[in-house]
């Protein structure tokens, strides 16, 4: 009997022994992500979808990584120090490879920087002027001005590094060519992109899953089902309605924390009425942001006053602001010069979910202040053509960002931004928001964005309505999930166990 | 029959002129601006205009459109604004799948619908009459996405027989061309079913019941062949639209076929994409008909003399 149970002590010691001897644990082979959009472009610069970062998270690397916390660390570059206020020297990982076998070195990082100076991506690398190699692994950038965030523009998968001989090279995708720990296997369009694990990869953490495949299953009770049988191991973004009975499913878990999307209700401030300062605040009293939150995504996220994402550096939602008050609302219609009411304005509203609920409940609180709302529902595109040229008086968008804080305050309110849909131009806020960019005091960084936020918050040119929650449901046994507040998630280290 | 035949080739220079006009006019009205869909939300006016720029949207309509159609004659049909690929080689890379479920469903909807469609006609009014009815009926209310969704909860989630969606293999097919075939089969039963009783009420099918011939061989013989060219023209039609509009199935399926594509590229203002598409679409449906109107032939000698005539 000692005997027997002798050798099956020694089986399971040698059978634990097979599974960790090479640190990597049991796992399926395959993981299957059943992902809601379509992936469409594979070029880090130039597409601009979600899901296309995600997979290329998966196939090659930048200078820096940002984490799920809001901060970044090394990746590509070790290390980097300011010469002074406008030159940036990047230290470069010496054993760095791309997926092909060939050497990654500055020469391929000032080939990435350079092509997308000149691509779609340009306007996000924050003052840069030039690059220059000062040797193999370490490259000088020349910027105008100094700026706090512009080390961190790195992170962003536009500008992953790409490499300089695949292109040479005349290869149909060169794009393709990363050093991430998967590399590119196949991708059939409209039905999967597979990853397979990079035999030349040259980090410490070479992933656990042998490879990856997307699946884009657009409509959002088929994904759940493919859930529930068990042919996608992940369902981004389920529905909401559909929780429950997920919830219920012993095989699967439903994960929810809080996330960094915002909604928000705004008006175009360069057009009549909405040009008025004390209609917009009343506006802003009389939306019941919990009944919004309810109705648009079943209470799942958070109301909030400010106009930052939440989780971003120096978030602050203490101001005052303007809470659901009706009689406050009025009385503001009466100083603003409407006693009565009697607006009629048009509402702009993307044809997705959760617009269509949200613009319903405002429609609802604005009667009550006596200001009618015509809902206009358009696609994506047309909302975004619309608002950009000026013509719409109030729109529902989102902003997602969980990053960067100049994305936030630069992009949607500086005076001329791309995407300042508002149309809202403010000399003190430019210059707070340039004092958040540049100021090196930490502390005065801090109240300079603090009173940024308490700034825009009364100036009124959006209401900010509620950050939704990040709801994501997947197979029990996933494990080494990497997830982002705002959904760019790393699955590099993810895995089925077995 | 040949000159037949290359009289309708030709009239697809006509069609695609049209079709092509038409979409890119369509396009052009349409709201939304490509390159502010393409640019990175923070992009600025110059960049944006620089986008504009670089896909030629700075040219008035009539040039775009010229430009666009010189480089299709030379077999350039441009290429996708969103995945930066050639739009021929997209579409044909989808189009296998959508003949696919096309074949597949339109197989099903017959095997089913022509027996039934015969069977119902011959017990008028009785039961099985009104039963047959109640299913077509049932087919052709049913919005396609929720039966698509049923089947896939009986038979993935609950049966574990066939997958839910995804292009796997031969077994994938299955719900996609249900789904699809169930609403063809009650509109072409119900076609049968009228086509069977207008025949079955003429005067030589009486003859030949009078001259002794047997109840199968009246319908299989004498009935059929007649009542076949209205049914043909039906299916036809239905696997014309089937080709270009199974876009709820595929979604629910997430069948790469061509429904989804042109489906999400109007939804990116991906002009070429769309135009390519639609253009190749309508080769494609006039290719249909054109092979509708040649089995006619070969179904109704009298078709087929009239071809005769004309050669």
């Amino acid at each position: 009997m000692k005997r027997i149970l002798s050798l099956i002590l020694a089986l399971v010691l040698l059978g634990s022994g097979f599974v960790f001897a090479s640190g990597i644990p049991n796992h399926k082979a395959e993981l299957v992500i059943g992902s809601a959009a379509d992936i469409n472009n594979l070029d880090p610069q130039g597409q601009s979808d979600q899901i296309n970062n995600i997979v290329l998270k998966l196939t090659h690397q930048t200078l820096v990584f940002f984490t799920n916390e809001a901060t970044f660390e090394p990746s590509l570059a070790t290390s980097w120090e300011f010469r002074d206020d406008t030159h940036v020297v990047f230290h470069l990982v010496k054993n760095a490879k791309f997926s092909d076998g060939s050497p990654l070195t500055a020469d391929d990082v000032k080939f990435t920087i350079d092509m997308a100076m000149k691509s779609y991506v340009a306007n996000s690398l924050t003052g840069l002027i030039s690059t220059s190699v000062i040797d193999p692994y370490t490259i000088e950038m020349k910027t105008t001005s100094y700026n706090n965030e512009f080390v961190q523009t790195f992170a962003s998968v536009s500008f992953a590094i790409l490499s300089k001989k695949a292109y040479a090279s005349g290869m149909k995708q060169p794009y393709l060519v990363g050093s991430g720990p998967y590399k590119f296997d196949k991708w059939v369009q409209g039905e999967y992109v597979r990853v397979v694990k990079n035999p030349n990869y040259w980090g410490t953490n070479p992933g656990v899953s042998d490879a990856i495949v997307f699946k884009p299953i657009i409509e959002d009770s088929s994904r759940v089902i493919a859930l529930q049988t068990g042919e996608i191991d992940v369902c981004i973004n389920p529905p909401i309605n559909e929780l429950p009975f997920l919830q219920k499913d012993k095989n699967i878990t439903v994960f929810e924390r809080p996330g960094s999307r915002l909604f928000y209700f705004a008006f175009n401030v360069a057009k009549a009425p909405w040009n008025n300062q004390k209609l917009r605040q009343a506006v802003a009293c009389a939306i019941d942001r919990k009944s919004v939150l309810e109705v648009a995504v079943s209470g799942k996220g958070t109301p909030q006053k400010t106009i930052l994402n939440r989780g971003l550096w120096g978030f602050y939602d203490e101001m005052p602001g303007f809470n659901y008050d009706v009689a406050r609302a009025k009385k503001l219609m009466a100083e603003a010069g409407y006693p009565n009411g009697g607006i009629r304005t048009s509402l702009l509203i993307a044809n997705s979910s959760p617009y269509t609920g949200i613009a319903q409940v405002i429609q609802a609180n604005l009667k009550a202040i006596g200001i009618t709302v015509d809902i206009q529902t358009v696609d994506d595109a047309t909302l975004k053509a619309t608002s950009k040229s000026g013509t719409q008086e109030l729109y529902l968008w989102r902003w997602n960002e969980d990053s960067m804080v100049d994305f936030v305050y630069r992009d949607l309110f500086y005076s001329g931004s791309g995407s300042n849909y508002h149309h809202y131009s403010d000399k003190k806020a430019d210059a707070l928001i340039d004092m958040v960019a540049t100021e090196k005091d930490k502390a005065k960084r801090l109240q300079a964005g603090i009173d940024l936020q308490k700034y825009l918050v009364e100036a009124c040119p959006q209401v900010p309505l509620y950050i939704a929650n990040l709801v994501i449901a997947y197979n029990k046994n996933l494990k080494g999930e990497y997830l982002f507040g705002g959904g760019n998630h790393d699955w590099k280290n993810a895995y089925i166990a077995k | 029959m040949f000159r037949y035949i290359l009289k309708r080739l030709l009239l697809m220079i006509p069609v695609i002129l049209v079709t092509s006009l038409v979409i890119y006019f369509a396009m052009s009205l349409t709201g939304g601006d490509p390159a502010i869909y393409l640019a990175p939300e923070n992009a600025s006016d110059a960049q944006i205009q620089q986008i504009r720029v670089d896909l030629g949207l700075t040219e008035s309509f009539p040039i775009r459109y010229l430009k666009y159609m010189a480089g299709m004659f030379r077999g350039n049909m441009g290429t996708s604004y969103v995945t930066k690929r050639d739009v021929f080689n997209t579409f044909m890379t989808r189009l296998p799948n959508t003949l696919q479920l096309a074949g597949a469903s339109v197989l099903i909807a017959t095997l089913i619908a022509i027996p039934l469609g015969i069977y119902t006609a011959i017990h008028q009014n009785t039961w099985k009459d009104t039963a047959g009815m109640i299913f077509a009926l049932f087919g052709v209310s049913m919005p396609n996405f929720w039966l698509g969704l049923m089947l896939i909860i009986l038979f993935s989630l609950k049966l574990g027989w066939l997958p839910s969606g995804g292009k796997t293999g031969l077994l994938s097919l299955v719900l996609p061309a249900m789904t699809v075939g169930l609403g063809l089969a009650a509109l072409i039963t119900r076609t049968t079913r009228s086509s069977m009783l207008d025949v079955i009420r003429e005067d030589y099918i009486r003859t030949a019941r009078a001259k002794g011939c047997s109840e199968k061989r009246v319908i299989r013989k004498h009935a059929m062949g007649n009542a076949l060219i209205p049914i043909i023209t039906v299916i036809g039609m239905q696997l014309s639209n089937v080709l270009t509009g199974s876009v709820l199935a595929e979604t629910v399926f997430s069948w790469p076929g061509i429904g989804r594509l042109i489906f999400d590229s109007i939804s990116k203002r991906d002009t070429p994409m769309v135009t390519g598409s639609i253009i190749l679409c309508s080769v494609l449906m006039v290719a249909i008909n054109l092979l509708v109107d040649v089995i006619y032939a070969f179904f109704d000698p009298r078709i087929k003399a009239q071809f005769m005539r004309k050669v």
